[in-house]
């Protein structure tokens, strides 16, 4: 804090001298009363400063310092060198983690998964705003679990996809082998993202919904007029007419996925079976809290932070090229 | 552009900074040691339990008999985030004068916060046991108030219907597998039950077997640190993991079953003959009372795999309190914890917790013939294997011991890795 402060006040001299300067090339008029105006001018001038001042505060001394902190600690030793710097070797040891490398690999699929995630709520509300029989009841039932906490839903799947549970015991009656949902390296991270677009896809549903009321009636009713298919409809009319709330949607997903999952992978799994459904947080976690590495979990931090600054900045872009398009 | 500016600060004050201060908080001594302090707070995961209320009451009675006018604050903290907690609190060094730990590798890794107690506690030295787990380089850094180990126990009903005989468990590995059979043929149940989604579930068959399967010699090695991971023996543990699950010994899914405490539910339920418990807490005799009576649950030793081994009860201090080494006054805090290990409160504590208290005095005719069993083995009983290990290691055996079941590693591979992780930490 103390390093910040100075940086932030001398713009406002600085600034106020430079228009004083300005108001002094200004013909006679101004000059009567000079002394009060002066004071009165001082105060508007510092306004915007006195005003934004909290907002500033609370950004650098909760997140700026913060993460700045975190990035010096992220080059110091854990342990028996705590508190010395020890340059980029918590970065190796990083790179020559497999658990490490596993959870970014993990991000990487989820990136990939991001259009199914999305397709799910725009597909299932677009047969809402069709009126399919019985739209009304799926509205709800599809919301519904928006409003359980990840930690119940993963409880509760949990129990479900047990491999003595009841999900196999149906299959089973089928004649299907048990699946070890959560308990195969192969198939367990596709479980709890499964699981993770089950539980939230309701709010996007919802923004969706939205988007949909804002969709000019009277272009589906000429498309159906002249008889275009569903498909068509879905094709030409609905999806250019929602880009804006698609775009919207798929930010938002990318942000759920990259940012909460911490709470069902904790539930579900603990990272596991062999590692394989680690993510950046629980791996951060894991050290800090677990193997008591808080320099270590400060590199993974700072390496989630750049990965994620890094999609950001390519959603935006990509956000603002599409926004030209329209 | 003013946006660019900013970061360019935030960046350039990040540079200049990297590499000073310290993730955690070095130690330096905390003063006013003599101010008059009037309130102690300890925290633990324990005390929030109505099981555990005689306990609190029975300390802060011994405590303000010697200490009036000290008041003393129990702050349950839930167990999932404890340490996570701990080591917030350590970093900022305010925290709890008193706290709770598990032995071993939890307490080893956070012993730069924690006073060491050795000239408080001498007189307790001899009265309870477990005293190893708490100690590093020679230190002792908490006082135990349960032991943790990890008795073998069956289900006598299966075995009478399996017609074996309940008072006479195998003694030998291959005996074990016989009887496994035998219960598989008659009540369908599995042999072994086993939870390994937490990776857990190997530091339990380590312990709860190792005993027959090293030599004494070996076994002393392993705990004195002297640990050689090209031994037979060694490798013969993690081989004995691996046959046990492909030849089905092992319950349904283990790796996707968690060990706390889904996995103690198939043994209670019948599911599965055997089960590798523990001695406190949860997964034991008490808490399976609940579904098989006590005259039902026997207590076995390790059978014997390897021509040489003596199996006994791998056991260590379980929990225990530490004094933080920022605490005020630290012979306040070390007195705390005498009061917390007192025979009263701890006859109070196995009593009502479930739990082999840490002082051996104690009368346990009354808790059942499973406790009959294990307390007259604690005499001869040992530490148990993976105590020893670094949590770093445990972890990538959890990890190790999930791709041995699925296959996806062998036996030799993951040894070496297990013993180039061991010589790293």
């Amino acid at each position: 804090m103390r390093g910040t402060s100075p940086s932030v006040r001398p713009a406002g001299p600085g600034r106020a001298g430079g228009t004083t300067t300005r108001r002094e090339g200004r013909p006679g008029a101004a000059r009567t009363g000079a002394g009060r105006t002066s004071r009165g001018a001082r105060a508007e001038r510092l306004a915007p400063y006195v005003l934004v001042a909290p907002a500033v505060l609370i950004l650098v001394t909760l997140r700026l310092w913060p993460l700045v902190l975190g990035v010096n600690y992220s080059f110091t030793g854990d342990g028996a060198s705590n508190g010395t710097p020890v340059g980029l070797s918590n970065y190796l040891e990083l790179a020559g983690d497999p658990l490490f490398r596993t959870s970014l690999r993990n991000v990487g699929l989820l990136v990939l998964l991001l259009p199914v995630a999305v397709a799910i709520p725009g597909l299932l509300a677009t047969f809402i705003y069709l009126r399919v029989p019985g739209h009304r009841v799926y509205r709800a039932v599809y919301f519904f679990p928006a409003v359980l906490s990840p930690v119940i839903v993963g409880a509760i799947v949990t129990l479900m996809l047990g491999f003595d549970g009841p999900l196999n015991a149906a299959l089973g009656m089928i004649g299907v082998g048990p699946v070890d949902w959560l308990g195969d390296p192969g198939t367990a991270m596709f479980t709890v993202v499964g699981v993770h677009v089950w539980a939230t896809f309701g709010m996007a549903l919802v923004v969706f919904l939205a988007g949909f009321s804002t969709l000019d009636a009277s272009l589906l009713d000429a498309a159906r007029v002249d008889g275009a298919s569903l498909r068509q409809v879905v094709r030409h009319v609905i999806v250019p007419g929602l880009t804006r709330t698609i775009q919207f949607v798929f930010v938002t997903t990318m942000i759920g996925m990259l940012t909460s999952m911490f709470g069902l992978l904790f539930v579900m799994t603990n990272g596991g079976p062999e590692g394989s459904t680690y993510l950046p947080e629980y791996y951060i976690w894991h050290q800090q809290g677990q193997l008591n590495r808080p320099a270590l979990a400060s590199a993974a931090s700072t390496v989630l932070f750049v990965v994620m600054l890094v999609v950001g900045l390519a959603q935006i872009t990509l956000l603002r090229r599409t926004g030209r398009l329209d | 552009m003013k946006r660019r500016v900013l970061c360019s600060a935030v960046m350039a004050a990040g540079l200049a900074l990297a590499g000073c201060g310290s993730a955690a908080r070095t130690g330096s001594p905390s003063g006013n040691s003599q101010q008059g302090q009037q309130k102690l707070v300890v925290w633990d995961w324990k005390s929030g339990e109505p099981a555990a209320a005689t306990y609190v009451e029975k300390v802060k009675a011994d405590f303000a008999e010697r200490h009036p006018g000290v008041t003393v604050e129990f702050v349950a903290q839930p167990f999932d985030q404890y340490y996570t907690l701990l080591g917030t609190a350590a970093q900022s060094r305010k925290g709890p004068d008193v706290m709770l730990f598990n032995g071993g590798g939890q307490i080893r890794d956070r012993a730069d916060a924690l006073l060491p107690l050795d000239p408080y506690v001498a007189q307790d030295r001899s009265r309870l046991a477990g005293w190893d787990a708490f100690t590093k380089d020679g230190r002792t850094y908490a006082a135990p108030v349960t032991l943790q180990g990890h008795p073998i126990y069956y289900n006598k009903t299966l075995y009478e219907k399996a017609g074996l005989d309940p008072a006479n468990p195998p003694r030998t590995w291959d005996e074990f597998v016989r009887a496994c059979s035998a219960v598989k043929k008659a009540t369908g149940a599995a042999c072994l039950a086993l939870g390994n989604k937490e990776g857990f579930g190997i530091q339990f068959f380590m312990s709860g077997l190792g005993s027959g399967i090293l030599t004494p010699q070996e076994y002393g090695d392993w705990i004195a640190g002297k640990r050689d991971w090209t031994s037979p023996h060694v490798r013969r543990i993690f081989e004995l993991w691996k046959d046990a699950g492909d030849k089905g010994l092992n319950s349904a899914g283990a790796n996707s079953t968690a060990m706390f405490t889904d996995v103690f539910r198939v043994f209670e339920s019948g599911r599965a003959a055997h089960v590798i418990g523990l001695m406190s807490d949860v997964g034991h005799w008490k808490d399976f009372g609940e579904f098989l009576p006590p005259d039902k649950i026997g207590v076995m030793t390790a059978p014997v795999v390897t021509g040489g081994a003596t199996p006994s009860l791998p056991y260590d201090g379980g929990i225990g309190y530490a004094v933080a080494r920022w605490t005020k006054d630290p012979r306040l805090a070390a007195d705390l914890v005498r009061s917390l290990t007192s025979a009263d409160a701890l006859t109070a504590f196995s009593a009502s917790a479930g739990a082999i208290a840490s002082d051996t005095t104690i009368d346990v005719s009354r808790a059942g013939p499973a406790v009959a069993a294990i307390v007259p083995e604690i005499r001869t009983g040992r530490p148990a294997l993976h105590v020893a290990l670094s949590s770093k290691t445990l972890d990538l055996m959890g990890r190790l011991s999930q791709q041995l079941l699925s296959g996806s590693t062998t036996v030799d591979k993951a040894v070496k890795q297990l013993a180039a992780a061991d010589r790293a930490s």
